[in-house]
């Protein structure tokens, strides 16, 4: 088998690095794979402390070929390549677990896996109106490992246009339209850990939130909207108010109300906000104003005499910097679970104060380092994946320990819907970090056409068209658009670098590139929905339950389709040049379970191919996949 | 807990000891639908005869004043729209709807709807869970929770199956990916990957279950955990379903061309004939929608066009459940999320605009009085006057029909309680 040398090299660069990094004492913790390992063992030491206390026998590291499946999984998102396994599996060197993962944590496919957490996280959609710059600038930030504060700053408090990349993250508004009262108790729950959509009705009879709370806080965002469209609302009425559907100019002019004013965000936050008109609480009465306050750590406010509108750049300050230990704690917990599968307290959208937690020092620890780290997500990643803590064997059952981890070995849970499709993607056509990111659609739509395609791009028209200063400079840019538009010739859909676009556009069901690439959220009838990937209405709301069409599926659908029964698939390519039977069922484990079999295995397998010869193969790797052991992350 | 469930649920843990490693035994299965059909203890609140439920969703908005609440006096409302008798006496249609007028006889109408919604997405939102629409959680669709609450009739077939319908509206919100809508995007074609790949010929599909099989019980000796073993019983209950002798009940071909015929050859009227198949298989719920009807311009020709694809195919359902005795045990339901504007909108070729504050809807069968009107609008169409029907209460109204206990609070994994039907009531006044 043809073996690439790319794992290798990185064995030698990644103990170079560590080289390097001992004699550069200027490097940010981040940067510097000792600190990175220091923080490791201090994880580990915690880890330990809390087995002593407890009398536990600390659990046994696993084996390489359980480790290099499970880090594959839990950084990248899909299993090895078969070059991959067995580049791993076959090198005899001390140092090749932390050399794994430096190779995973470089890898394209690590910003692919984090792209699908982000989706959930903040129920990104790019199919129902227009937030594909939106889903671009996140899928970017991801890319360009964009630290978590920055990241939180851009999306609370980024006002003006959709399109331009440096303002793009006001999709995260522009996307609740008509709901921001829900935004603002999403954002308290995703940033803060705190959970107050009750108290948008009535006071939480659990918790100490009243619903005045709630109010004082939504004011900081309160006064959205779409920045200066009312310059063309006399022209909208006037093009609207005739045949609706098929009015050409109607048509052209919903690109500008839509897609460029519908996709921007004015209003900074007045600070200021009405109780709603069924206030029932004697602190207020319907219709009274109310000023900004922050309902808890430091206090932030906005007192509404001459203050500017600049209540959401205050909040994103408020939940960054004074709201102490909990910002870095929810988002460090939220990356300990992206890892280690489970949250060292959970749920993990409900905040505990480390003094609180099951593991106090722990907690604190990991929140001051993730404030260490500058918030680079990568690098405390990098941190937990170079624990031992992450090399614990396998333990089949659930946590002892109520609201988090046991640490008492990797629980074990069925794979992510993402995981599972990205597995299938590598075993069908191979790799699938060496496509290309799916590129931001730019081009103008009328009527679901592109036009101007090479002359003008949505970016353009929409700086152009927020640039203009009265009603007039609309109309007359209007009619000239409208010109341009009318004169172009049709039938020009664009370059071939949007390949990937149309693919995307056009939706094909079998399309075998990586989920973060997909239309979000996925289609019904897409293996995707079926396995419980999140619908992106709610905050987080993938499952992992199993239904019974995810059998179905399994057994008639995609894996049959495009893997099992396809002999073009690019898994039976492993088998060229093996010449015994028992190297091809050897190379299919490796392929699909990414270890080698056990004898048993290996004599059951050979019965089949004995009895059924090539057909047997396919039987078996229907089998592997079918597997629980396939679907299930040890 | 409901004790159906329950005694559902012991059944099922019966049988799987019993049944224990067996699962790629097929033949073992056809015993089994008696079993469970039986353990269902028929306990009901007093309410509807109903077992299953057909839930016709007219999407878009059907305009109700051009077909169940015509008023004919008003000629400016109706446009040309014109009135015609039905079987049932008092209760008038739009000329559009010849055929159903004959079976009107048997259906109840509801003049008085009222919804606080009026965008498509909130409104068919409500129309279908009994909530407004929130980003903090996801609401169970209406087939989801009356599956919570009353189980499965056919233990082998899903309870739960939506044909053509917007996806957003069928799932299980809270309650989990078990009781979402299996989906049927086309009804000629039935249920997606239920049947085994024309490449594969039986021999090989029981070999490759047999060969999971060992190393499932491998990995499962190894790590015993509740999860995986989820899979096993899924497994089986998937063998079960493509083994299914009732599986035929999702191919129309098994139909005599009479029948294909007197339903019509549409996707709508396909669906409908589908849903009647799932129903005398014990299918609890199925929902087929049929979209198109949001009129805002040239409304007449709109409505023309939705009604020749409702009129046929919902008379010959009406009637075929009728004539095989199977009426009396389904509710079928013609919803939609609101209505239209008496008042046309002559700029866009006389169209009408949303209209929440009053709307048309429809129950037949399932022990609801046939052939009566209930509750009244304005001389214009505009406003309730009289026997206002919430969403909420038309829910709680359909799961009254089955029997359900609309009042039963399930708790969601955050910990706050949700009912079918949320603060519904149901229209006592339309059982017999």
């Amino acid at each position: 088998m043809k073996r690439s040398l790319t794992f290798a090299a990185v064995t030698v660069a990644a103990s170079l690095g560590c080289l390097m990094a001992q004699s550069s004492w200027n490097a940010k913790p981040q940067d510097d794979l000792k600190s990175l390992k220091k923080a490791a063992l201090q994880v580990d030491q915690y880890i330990a402390a809390f087995y002593r206390s407890k009398n536990l026998p600390v659990p046994e590291v696993t084996d390489d070929a359980t480790f290099l499946r499970r880090a594959f999984l839990v950084s990248v998102g899909r299993i090895p390549t078969p070059e991959e396994a067995l580049e791993f599996l076959e090198i005899q060197d001390p140092t090749k677990r932390e050399a794994l993962v430096e190779y995973l944590l470089k890898s394209k496919g690590f910003s692919s896996h984090m792209a699908n957490w982000a989706f959930d996280l903040l129920r990104v959609v790019d199919g129902r109106g227009d937030f594909e710059p939106y889903r671009h600038w996140i899928r970017t930030a991801m890319a360009n490992n964009m630290p978590w504060n920055e990241f939180t700053e851009h999306l609370i408090s980024s006002s003006g246009d959709g399109w331009d990349p440096a303002t793009a993250a006001v999709g995260y508004y522009t996307r609740d339209r008509g709901m921001p009262l829900d935004n603002v108790a999403n954002t308290m729950r995703i940033f803060l850990g705190t959970r107050m959509e009750c108290a948008q009705c009535h006071d939480d009879p659990f918790g100490t939130t009243e619903r005045h709370d709630f109010y004082r806080l939504a004011a900081f965002t309160h006064g959205q909207g779409e920045e200066g469209r009312e310059k063309m609302q006399t022209l909208w009425n006037e093009l609207t108010s005739e045949k609706r559907d098929n009015n050409p100019e109607a048509q052209v002019a919903r690109v500008i109300w839509d897609r460029v004013y519908g996709m921007s965000l004015g209003g900074g936050g007045t600070g200021q906000i009405e109780l709603p008109t069924d206030y029932q609480y004697h602190d207020g009465k319907p219709g009274d104003v109310v000023g900004a306050h922050t309902p808890f750590g430091q206090a932030v406010l906005m007192s509404g005499k001459r203050e500017k509108p600049k209540g959401r750049e205050k909040l994103a300050g408020w939940i960054i910097s004074k709201t102490g230990e909990q910002f870095p704690s929810v988002i460090a917990n939220r990356m300990w679970k992206h890892v280690m599968g489970k949250g060292v307290y959970e749920p993990i959208d409900q905040f505990v104060p480390a003094a609180k937690s099951n593991y106090p020092e722990l907690v604190g620890y990991i929140g001051k380092l993730i404030v260490d780290l500058g918030y680079d997500l990568r690098a405390f990643q990098h941190v937990l994946l170079l624990t031992k803590t992450f090399q614990f064997a396998t333990n089949p059952n659930p946590s002892v320990v109520e609201g988090g981890d046991d640490f008492h070995g990797r629980k074990i849970e069925r794979l992510s819907a993402e995981q599972i499709w990205d597995s299938l993607v590598t075993l069908a056509a191979g790799d699938p970090d060496k496509q290309p990111m799916r590129p931001l659609d730019e081009r103008i739509y009328v009527a679901g056409q592109p036009v101007l395609v090479g002359k003008k791009s949505m970016p353009e028209l929409s700086k152009e068209v927020l640039a203009l200063k009265s009603e007039r400079e609309v109309r007359a840019y209007f009619s000239k658009f409208l010109s341009e538009v009318k004169s172009d010739s049709p039938g020009n859909s664009g370059a071939n670098s949007m390949t990937l676009m149309n693919d995307v556009r056009a939706y094909n069901k079998d399309a075998k590139i990586r989920a973060s690439e997909l239309p979000s959220p996925a289609p019904r009838d897409h293996f995707l929905y079926l396995f419980g990937a999140s619908d992106r209405e709610v905050v987080e709301a993938s499952s992992r339950e199993p239904n019974v069409g995810q059998v179905l599926s399994l057994m008639n659908g995609f894996v049959q389709r495009e893997l099992v029964n396809k002999t073009s698939a690019h898994l039976y390519k492993t088998l060229d040049g093996a010449t015994t039977e028992k190297e091809k069922v050897r190379r299919l484990y490796i392929a699909i379970l990414s270890r080698p079999p056990s004898t048993e295995e290996m004599s059951w397998m050979l019965d089949e191919v004995k009895s059924q010869g090539d057909a047997g193969y396919r039987n078996i790797v229907s089998a592997l996949v079918m597997s629980a052991e396939f679907l299930f992350l040890q | 807990m409901n004790p159906l469930l329950k005694a559902d649920e012991l059944t099922r843990r019966q049988f799987v000891s019993n049944a224990a490693r067996a699962y790629l035994g097929v033949h073992l299965f056809p015993m089994l639908g008696g079993t469970l059909a039986e353990a269902a203890p028929v306990t009901a609140a007093k309410g509807g005869t109903a077992k299953s439920v057909i839930y016709l969703y007219m999407s878009g908005g059907m305009s109700h004043v051009d077909t169940f609440d015509p008023k004919p006096k008003k000629k400016d409302v109706m446009g040309s729209t014109e009135t015609i008798p039905t079987k049932a006496d008092g209760v008038m249609v739009g000329h559009y709807l010849k055929k159903t007028a004959a079976v009107m006889d048997k259906v109840c109408v509801i003049n008085s709807m009222n919804s606080t919604q009026g965008a498509h997405e909130q409104g068919s939102y409500i129309m279908h869970t009994s909530y407004n629409s929130r980003g903090t959680i996801k609401h169970p669709a209406l087939g989801s929770w009356v599956l919570r609450l009353g189980g499965r009739i056919h233990p082998e077939l899903p309870g739960f199956i939506a044909v053509d319908s917007a996806p957003e509206f069928t799932g299980g919100g809270f309650l989990g990916a078990k009781f979402s809508a299996a989906l049927i995007g086309s009804p000629d074609q039935g249920l997606q990957d239920s049947h085994r790949a024309d490449a594969v010929s039986q021999q090989d599909f029981e070999r490759r279950l047999t060969l999971a099989d060992k190393l499932n019980r491998q990995f499962h000796d190894r790590y015993a955990n509740a999860d995986v073993k989820a899979y096993e019983e899924l497994y089986r209950e998937a063998i079960t379903l493509m083994n299914s002798k009732d599986l035929k009940a999702f191919d129309l071909q098994q139909e005599p061309e009479a029948t294909r015929e007197l339903y019509g050859k549409g996707r709508f009227a396909q669906g409908c004939l589908l849903a009647r198949r799932l129903v005398e298989n014990g299918v609890r719920f199925i929902e087929v929608q049929l979209g198109g009807w949001d009129t805002h311009y040239d409304n007449f020709t709109g409505v023309a066009g939705r009604c020749l694809e409702f009129d046929q195919a919902y008379a010959a359902l009406i009637t075929d459940l009728e004539k095989s005795g199977k009426l009396k045990d389904t509710l079928v339901v013609v919803a939609t999320e609101f209505g239209r504007t008496p008042t046309l909108n002559a700029e866009h070729k006389d169209g009408r605009d949303h209209h929440p504050e009053a709307f048309s809807c429809l129950l037949a069968g399932g022990g609801i009085k046939g052939g009566m009107k209930y509750g009244s609008t304005d001389p214009a169409g505009n406003k309730v006057k009289d026997g206002l029907v919430s969403v909420q209460d038309f829910n709680a109204t359909i799961a009254h029909a089955l029997s359900l206990p609309y009042d039963t609070v399930v708790m969601s994994p955050s910990k706050r309680p949700f009912k079918i039907a949320d603060k519904g009531v149901p229209v006592a006044a339309l059982f017999g």
